[in-house]
């Protein structure tokens, strides 16, 4: 559609998912509930795409950030109103009022509350922020730094840990009582054990799952590798996935102004910066996914309940861990 | 269709093209803004190169009463040069982003122009005589012995060659932290304004070293920051009144009589948003990349993604007129935000009596609109119809079923060809539209 003028067979189903989705909206559930949450699921990840990987070599407009944030909290807070559970206790920003009248940026970074000092193998921003600055630049893949924590940072002790997610840790527990460890948890997960697994029964009915639980769990589930882009697959399309937004979500909220409105100084937290010192390795995130091309990903996997028939209990697990993955990766601007 | 900007034989016909023909496009090339003088006799261009171009109007010919006057190159000069912000590490583009000219006072023209950070004030001047004759340097400049003059004698000013200078009088620079926006000369021809994302100032046009900042629109705390300055103009009559647009669709009046920080506004338009076209992209499709009083001063007219709006300013609850540009593109949001295109920034204009008002599209579509007669017309800036006096053919985008001969699918426009920058001579049916790197010259046709 966005090519130079090539012509194109009318082809009717070419916007369904952009037609559905607006009729969604407007309408407000219905069968296009799914599509209405799918487009959500698009455009959030498109928005975190376009705020961690800028296209311009110069800066990047401050409208352009301000309307794709906006964007983003718009559905992260839909996401909550919608998800209902108590999500992950987040700092608030802490920043003092700058002192220099020249200091007309947003750079301090804020200082995670007690609560919620992360483990190593944590994704927070706040110990991204907190990580020694040079570490970012000079690392050749600042996200196995990020996904394994500052080098030079001791482990912090689970004990402040366990408070922040033992209370989210509970109520994964009170509303997953039927909870299966289909996967081993990956090396350097949290010292919470097997609970914080993904506790996705196999090939089952993920209805009753409150997607804020699951994107609890998810957040202390990094795994680095190379991942496929696709957001996809879920099982069930409405709770699934508001999984990886909502994961992302939390997580945003801490990174996102920090890293959008730092108009001094930007260089030692610039994920930029380390990007293009990282040379192609940017390059190497697939692209964008379009609308049309998730409604193909989608499809064979049917309508809700149904579920892949043919893959094995741990495959969907799998790849919901890897479409987490890659939401960290992007997050932290590999 | 016949009409639109005249009566109702009224036609648009090409007149000229400038710039390269080839494919391939520096990007330094890009025009980036457009903009007639008060006479209309100069049109300026800026570029994302730094410089601008300023043609000048021939004028009008005996022997061919009917091609007006034609435009050609009247100066050429680098205006900006890119800059590296050395706190941030971050490069200064040397795009111009505005052009505004003064009124003219003297034999000499004078104009604003602005990249990101600083404005800087050109005088552009004509020089056709030059001094020869003088006593104590030869013709080609050596001194003479003055042993060896004998006699004296008055120099004698002798025709020569035109040339046209440029010379930077002023820069302003140094007031912004964000990106300027907008600059607006004020009708008090002393002062103008210049906006970026957070702030607006105002400026003395001799005092370079100081300006006041009349807008402040900067959260305590930058996480809070979700609106930003998109465009701000000032009055054509009241030299205390401007306004300025945000990103959330909103424009404010303000009146610098009230308050040194206008940052309480005395009159705020805003149309109610419509629930039943609602999604996820309302608010970045709502901001208002463009606001540009009427010649009268009565109305003023707001561009945002889909549509134009001409308000009164007397009425803040909603628009008078609204004008649905392309909304064929309601349905294809999704994509355009995912290649940026929802971002891009259309400008609009008003003609010279107020009756008809001008913006881009895409695929190197314009729109015009005829207030009177509720006609609109889109035309396309093609080098296919660019044969001189050829009347220009109005198209149509098809938007869904079938598709008639002639009409182009919403499928098939061409986003990268998109028309940002348009201009109408304040007095005739002259327009300048600006399609990338080239600038495409339509009059009407004299029946």
């Amino acid at each position: 559609m966005l090519g130079k003028g090539a012509k194109r067979k009318h082809d009717k189903d070419d916007d369904g998912l952009e037609g559905d989705a607006v009729v969604a909206a407007g309408r407000g559930g219905g069968p296009s509930k799914a599509s209405y949450t799918l487009q959500r699921q698009t455009i959030f990840n498109m928005s975190l795409m376009k705020l961690y990987h800028p296209r311009a070599a110069v800066e990047p407009s401050l409208e352009r950030r301000v309307l794709i944030n906006n964007m983003l909290r718009r559905i992260q807070d839909e996401l909550r109103r919608e998800g209902g559970a108590q999500p992950l206790p987040l700092p608030l920003p802490a920043s003092p009022p700058p002192e220099d009248p020249a200091d007309e940026g947003f750079r301090e970074p804020p200082p995670p509350p007690p609560g919620l000092a992360p483990p190593d193998s944590c994704l927070t921003p706040a110990s991204l922020l907190e990580a020694d600055a040079s570490l970012f630049c000079s690392s050749p893949s600042p996200h196995t730094l990020l996904f394994h924590g500052a080098p030079s940072r001791p482990t912090p002790s689970p004990s402040p840990s366990k408070d922040g997610f033992s209370s989210a840790l509970d109520e994964i527990e009170e509303l997953c009582p039927d909870v299966a460890t289909t996967t081993s948890p990956p090396p350097g997960a949290s010292p919470q054990g097997p609970q914080l697994s993904p506790m996705l029964p196999a090939g089952g009915d993920l209805k009753a799952r409150k997607p804020d639980v699951r994107g609890v769990v998810m957040a202390t589930d990094p795994q680095p590798g190379s991942l496929d882009m696709s957001p996809c697959p879920p099982l069930s399309s409405s709770s699934s996935s508001t999984t990886s937004s909502s994961s992302s979500g939390f997580l945003t909220d801490l990174a996102l102004d920090d890293i959008l409105f730092a108009d001094i100084d930007t260089s030692m937290y610039d994920f930029d910066a380390c990007t293009s010192a990282s040379g192609t390795g940017a390059a190497k995130i697939a692209p964008v996914m379009t609308a049309d091309d998730l409604v193909k990903t989608l499809s064979p996997y049917g309508g809700p309940g149904t579920g892949p028939t043919s893959a094995a209990p741990s495959q969907p697990f799998k790849m919901d861990l890897a479409e987490l993955d890659h939401i960290m990766e992007v997050l932290v601007g590999s | 269709m016949a009409g639109v900007g005249g009566g109702n034989d009224f036609q648009w016909c090409f007149s000229q093209v400038k710039g390269a023909i080839d494919e391939d496009v520096a990007e330094a090339d890009i025009i980036s803004t457009v903009e007639f003088n008060y006479s209309g006799e100069l049109l300026a261009t800026g570029d994302k190169g730094g410089r601008v171009v300023i043609f000048q109007r021939e004028q009008e010919s005996k022997n061919r009463p009917h091609s007006r006057g034609e435009y050609n190159v009247y100066s050429t000069f680098q205006s900006h040069e890119p800059e590296f912000d050395y706190l941030k590490s971050l490069e200064i583009e040397e795009k111009i982003n505005k052009i505004r000219w003064l009124p003219q006072q003297n034999a000499a023209h004078f104009l604003l122009s602005t990249n990101d950070k600083t404005i800087k004030l050109w005088k552009i001047s004509e020089r056709d005589k030059r001094a020869e004759g003088y006593n104590l340097k030869d013709e080609d400049g050596r001194l003479r012995d003055p042993f060896r003059i004998t006699s004296l004698r008055v120099p004698v000013l002798m025709p020569m060659d035109l040339m046209v200078e440029a010379s930077p009088r002023r820069i302003f620079a140094n007031a912004h932290t964000y990106h300027i926006n907008s600059i607006s000369v004020n009708s008090d021809h002393e002062t103008y304004l210049s906006a970026d994302d957070l702030r607006i100032n105002l400026w003395h046009l001799e005092i370079t070293d100081r300006s006041f900042n009349i807008v402040d629109i900067k959260p305590a705390n930058m996480e809070e920051l979700t609106e930003v300055i998109t465009a701000a103009e000032c009055h054509p009559h009241q030299c205390n009144v401007f306004v300025y647009s945000s990103s959330k669709g909103t424009i404010r009046l303000c009146d610098m009589r009230a308050a040194a920080l206008c940052d309480r506004h005395t009159k705020f338009f805003e149309e109610p948003e419509d629930p039943s076209s609602r999604s996820f992209f309302s608010e970045i499709i709502s901001s208002i990349s463009d606001v540009k009083f009427s010649h009268s001063g009565r109305y003023m007219m707001t561009r945002d993604y889909l549509s134009v709006k001409v308000w009164d300013l007397n009425m803040e609850n909603r628009p008078v007129e609204t004008y649905q540009v392309h909304e064929y593109l309601r349905s294809k949001l999704c994509s355009l935000y995912e290649n940026d295109c929802i971002f891009d920034k259309f400008e609009c204009c008003w003609n010279g009596s107020d009756g008809a008002i001008m913006t881009g599209s895409y695929n190197n579509f314009f729109r015009m609109f005829d207030r009177n007669t509720r006609k609109d017309v889109t035309l396309e800036a093609s080098r296919e119809s660019s044969k001189p006096r050829a009347v220009l053919k109005p198209r149509k985008v098809c938007t869904g079923g079938k598709r008639k001969k002639d009409e182009i699918s919403v499928d098939s426009l061409d986003f990268n060809k998109k028309i940002l920058h348009t201009a109408w001579h304040p007095k005739e049916n002259v327009i300048a539209v600006a399609a990338t790197n080239n600038l495409y010259i339509f009059q009407d046709k004299i029946n």
